[in-house]
């Protein structure tokens, strides 16, 4: 699996220069969140199959976190405005 | 054999010749041969057996797309010989043969080819149930088509990426074409050839092209462009073996003499990818139409012209094309008697060829076909027909020239997401739609025309340029305007329409499936190409799509009576070509990282190990390193940390951010104090410690362990990612070396190098100073106690680390100073329990499983602390493990690192860290184990795998220890403190 990220400062580059940072999730508020929610935002994702906003970190170029549209059944990045996201 | 007279064409060198074996015999070849190539002039015909009735097979393709010359060559199975230049010394033996090729025992299975139809091994040998063991057995033997030499010597594997706005693959002309055209506009281009130079079919064509120039050549000008342009990098003897997303091309290349690599595998992003693959004869079917003397044209055509080798005496060439007649005329040339030439087609052949054969006296047949091809191991008879049936003439010859048309090379096209769809006028599937930014030209589009195959190359070239943002428009349509000016590409001959009796008339020479068993097969069910290739194995084999796939679709679809083209061909899959494994886990290009006082370390004797990214001292001299930890605990020591982590924080937000990653208390970091603290994860696991410290206002200083450095900046900024905070961090990892100092006399060797006061009063145990050293050198220092001694941490710029190395050598000389390594610096913490992360950790150890609860800022919600809510609730799961420190029952007995903690036939924990400790003269530990294991006193046992004790005691066993309060030494501290 090889694909291109779009990074906003350097430009469509290989995946392999990046790090993969996991959906963007909302952290619970830490002085209601249960156990359960707290799990739940640790180590579950929605996985989802379709457009999922998600965290890149270019490691091997600019070094910063971005955000980024994908569509996992492509792999391709999808330009979308905010409001539009599931 | 004698070679043909020296020819311009000839890829060979008279002169050099090159020995090699073939069945242990000495033979001799020239250099430019193929395996193949030598074999056929040392007189060898009979190249292979196949694979399910080891029928005799001989040379048929020279590109490297038939089973017939598959041989072991050094060893390595399933080399085409045909494509593998031959080299000095090879060692060349045939495969899947009981004897020789020419006389193979095995060859009996033609015989039963009756009790061996399509998929008999999923009919026979089931009944009774008993009997498919040793039938599995048995085929599995007969079925090898080679085997692995383990002992094949090692050789150097690569992998490469490369970047360029157009990759192209295929060095004919089209390829060349489209090449020239973009990297003129200043793009770069990458250009991709299987063959060892460039020039395609045209490499080995004497006769002119309609521009009266000899096609060779033109070649040879256009390769002369091609390889002295700038923009051009030229990868010979590679194969493209996919296109994936974003037009990735994969490639993998052979290495030359000069090359430093066996294989090297490329990945190509390419802004546009334009295929040139060119085109591939299809094999025409009748009775033995795999006998050895029976040849593709571009084979025979190859023989004569590329390596100067007769193909035999007498020639029959059949088939349904120009270049047939061409290759007629390069043999007569050649010397070999050319007997007659069948032409399927009754006119449209090129009259300026025809001409010429007829001016050599060479009759051609119009509307004949090769029904059937005899002779015993040997070809020695043709039998033409007219392609309407009736009298059949026959023959002699020692020579088959035999194709039924062209079919293009379109694999790499389709695993791009080509669209296939049937020309019923070509008798071919062709590329129809192509993914963005993936161009064909050429033959694989279906060309036949020279100039319109150059033109069409540029055509792709300019697209691609298109692609790239440049306007090209005017061009592209003078291009285009050209393109369609030239005539239309020929009718062709569908050419297995005719299918005269006969049980070996093959459609697959790979898994020798003949038209009788797809009949059978498709009156069985299987009526898909897809079903019918899984079921027979047609189409699967080394020849793949390449010599079958288009004709099982069309010999299906003629067969079930059903249209041609009806019945698309299988899918093609990448790889594309066989890639061997050894590539893929190629050499991985890891930076390996040395320390600024590298050099020193090695003077005084440092064995180094792989830690991280790093090379650090693991000991030196003796591997224990007995004496090193001795001499820290009794003198003086130093090791070099320049590994550690170094991070500067500073901007109104820098505590904000500390807070945030450390469980600790960061505001109480103060100005010349040192502060230990933790990093954990979102799950409360420990990931990281080190000290900080307060530079100035809003300015710190932090470490972090050698492992984790790479990976800070990354973690601080992805938890800070949501805040507006105004805080920088500056990774100062590589831009200052450290030592560390550590022993009793440490004080001793640091008072020597500096002028200020370093007295315990002055510098007391977990301070930190800025520093003069040797009068001109800025040092950070400090005070920690990670090995139990007095302990200076110094830090000085990464230039100045050598003359640090070199000063604390000279001043601590008459106190004995010596180095000390990794495994001492182990057993030393660990006499402390000091837990290094991530070693004596796992992904599961929270801050309260090693028993650091206590520097756990817990009350503080406002941070939002990196793990802060998962250590809360960790802290009230009572089943957790727990850090104990136990010491062996056996002083000399120590477990492995990660060995097991049992009790009850169960494991109950696992070992951390073990070692001999020749301070207090045991073997000690830590573990993690469950908490009802944890009492001070309690014993633990220990499993040792029989295994680690070679030879020694086999089967299992256990080691007793005795859980002990940590630290085992110094338990008070005082001797950090003094």
């Amino acid at each position: 699996m090889s694909f291109l990220i779009p990074c906003p400062h350097c430009g469509p580059r290989d995946i392999y220069e990046f790090r993969f940072g996991g959906e963007v999730k909302v952290r619970p508020d830490e002085t209601r969140t249960s156990a359960e929610e707290w799990a739940e935002y640790v180590y579950f994702s929605k996985n989802v199959c379709g457009l999922q906003k998600e965290w890149w970190y270019h490691t091997k170029g600019c070094r910063c976190w971005f955000t980024l549209r994908r569509d996992t059944r492509t792999n391709l990045p999808v330009e979308v405005p905010e409001e539009g996201l599931p | 054999m004698t070679r043909l007279p020296k020819r311009p064409t000839h890829r060979i060198d008279h002169e050099r010749e090159v020995s090699f074996s073939y069945r242990g015999k000495r033979l001799k070849g020239l250099s430019g041969d193929t395996v193949a190539t030598a074999l056929f002039a040392n007189g060898v015909r009979v190249f292979s057996r196949s694979l399910k009735y080891h029928r005799p097979r001989g040379l048929y393709n020279l590109d490297g797309y038939s089973s017939h010359c598959l041989m072991s060559v050094d060893g390595e199975p399933l080399v085409r010989a045909c494509a593998r230049p031959l080299r000095q010394g090879m060692m060349v033996e045939p495969q899947n043969v009981l004897g020789s090729p020419e006389w193979d025992l095995l060859g009996i299975f033609q015989a039963f080819h009756s009790v061996m139809p399509a998929g008999f091994y999923y009919k026979r040998f089931h009944k009774p149930s008993w009997v498919w063991p040793m039938a599995q057995k048995a085929l599995r033997w007969l079925a090898g088509v080679g085997r692995v030499d383990p002992d094949m010597p090692d050789a150097v594997y690569e992998n490469r990426h490369l970047n360029a706005e157009v990759c192209v693959i295929g060095g004919g002309p089209a390829g060349m074409a489209a090449a020239l055209t973009a990297a003129e506009a200043g793009v770069r281009v990458v250009l991709v050839e299987r063959k060892e130079h460039l020039g395609g079919r045209l490499d080995y064509r004497v006769l002119p092209l309609p521009d009266g120039i000899p096609a060779y050549l033109h070649a040879a000008k256009m390769a002369e462009g091609v390889l002295s342009h700038g923009n051009i990098r030229v990868l010979l003897s590679t194969s493209a073996t996919g296109i994936y997303q974003s037009n990735q091309v994969t490639a993998v290349q052979r290495g030359g003499p000069c090359d430093p690599f066996r294989l090297c595998s490329y990945e190509i992003r390419a802004g546009s990818v334009l295929v040139a693959s060119g085109a591939i004869e299809r094999p025409l079917i009748f009775q033995n139409n795999d006998l050895p003397g029976i040849m593709q044209g571009s084979c025979a055509q190859q023989l004569v012209n590329t390596y100067g080798l007769k193909p035999g005496a007498r020639a029959v060439i059949g088939g349904c094309h120009d270049g047939l007649l061409g290759v007629a005329h390069d043999l007569a040339e050649a010397g070999v008697q050319v007997v007659a030439v069948a032409e399927a087609r009754r006119q449209g052949f090129d009259s300026d060829l025809a001409n010429r054969l007829h001016e050599r006296n060479i009759p051609i047949f119009p509307g004949h076909v090769v029904t059937l091809a005899r002779g015993s191991g040997r070809l020695r008879v043709v039998v033409l027909q007219p392609v309407e049936g009736g009298r059949g003439t026959s023959y002699e010859c020692d020579v088959l020239v035999a194709s039924a048309g062209e079919v293009p090379l379109s694999q790499l096209l389709e695993v791009a997401g080509a669209r296939m769809i049937h020309d019923p006028r070509r008798a071919v599937f062709l590329p129809a739609e192509l993914p963005p930014r993936v161009h064909g030209a050429g033959r694989v589009m279906g060309l036949d025309h020279q100039e319109a195959i150059e033109l069409q190359g540029k055509e792709a070239g300019l697209l691609a340029l298109q692609d790239a943002g440049l306007d090209v428009s005017s061009e592209l349509r003078h291009t285009r305007d050209a393109l369609r000016s030239l005539s239309e590409p020929k009718e062709a001959w569908v050419g297995f329409k005719i299918a005269a009796g006969g049980p070996w008339r093959f459609v697959s020479f790979d898994e020798d499936v003949t038209i009788e068993q797809v009949e059978e097969a498709m009156g069985e069910g299987f009526d898909h190409p897809e079903l019918l290739k899984r079921y027979t194995g047609a189409g699967t084999g080394p020849s793949q799509s390449y010599l079958t796939g288009q004709n099982l679709a069309l010999v299906m679809a003629a067969a079930g009576g059903m249209e041609a083209g009806s019945l698309k061909p299988t899918t093609v899959r990448p790889p594309v070509e066989p890639v061997s494994l050894a590539v893929l886990g190629g050499r991985r290009h890891h930076a390996v990282k040395r320390t600024p006082v590298h050099k020193c370390q090695k003077a005084l004797g440092a064995q180094f190990r792989l830690s991280g990214e790093w090379l650090r001292a693991g000991y030196f001299g003796d591997e224990r390193a007995l004496d090193e930890i001795l001499n820290v605990r009794e003198n003086v020591g130093f090791i070099d940390v320049s590994t550690l982590g170094k991070f500067r924080v500073h901007g109104p937000d820098a505590l904000n951010l500390l807070q945030r990653v450390y469980v600790g208390d960061m505001t109480k970091v103060s100005e010349g104090r040192l502060t230990y603290s933790i990093m954990c994860n979102e799950e409360g696991v420990v990931v990281d410690d080190g000290v900080i410290t307060k530079l100035g206002e809003n300015d710190y200083f932090f470490t972090t362990s050698t492992l984790r450095a790479p990976y800070t900046c990354e973690w601080l900024n992805f938890h800070s990612k949501d805040e507006p905070w105004d805080a920088h961090v500056v990774n100062l990892t590589d831009a200052f070396s450290a030592i560390n100092l550590a022993g009793p006399r440490s004080r001793e060797v640091l008072s020597r190098l500096t002028d200020d006061d370093v007295s315990n009063e002055a510098f007391p145990f977990m301070g930190f100073r800025r520093m003069t050293l040797c009068g001109d050198m800025d040092a950070m220092i400090a005070r920690i106690g990670f090995v139990g001694e007095i302990c200076y941490e110094i830090h000085v710029p990464a230039s100045l680390g050598p003359a640090l190395h070199e000063a604390l050598e000279q001043a601590g000389e008459p106190m004995g100073i010596k180095p000390f390594g990794l495994e001492a610096q182990s057993v030393l913490r660990l006499e402390k329990g000091h837990v290094i992360i991530v070693v004596d950790t796992d992904n599961h150890t929270t801050l309260h499983e090693i028993g650091m609860s206590k520097i756990w800022a817990s009350r503080r919600t406002d941070a939002e602390t990196v793990g802060a809510p998962a250590l809360r609730f960790a802290e009230k799961q009572i089943h957790r493990e727990k850090l104990v420190g136990f010491r062996m029952d056996e002083p000399d007995q120590t477990p492995p690192d990660g060995s097991v903690v049992v009790a009850e036939g169960a494991v109950r924990g696992r070992v951390c860290t073990s070692r001999y400790s020749p301070t207090l003269k045991s073997s000690i530990g830590m573990a993690l184990v469950e908490p009802r294991l944890a009492s001070v006193g309690g014993p633990l046992e220990i499993y040792r795998d029989a295994g680690l004790v070679k030879g020694k005691i086999p089967g299992r066993q256990t080691m007793k220890a005795r859980v002990v309060p940590m630290p085992f030494y110094d338990p008070k501290g005082e001797r950090l403190r003094r």
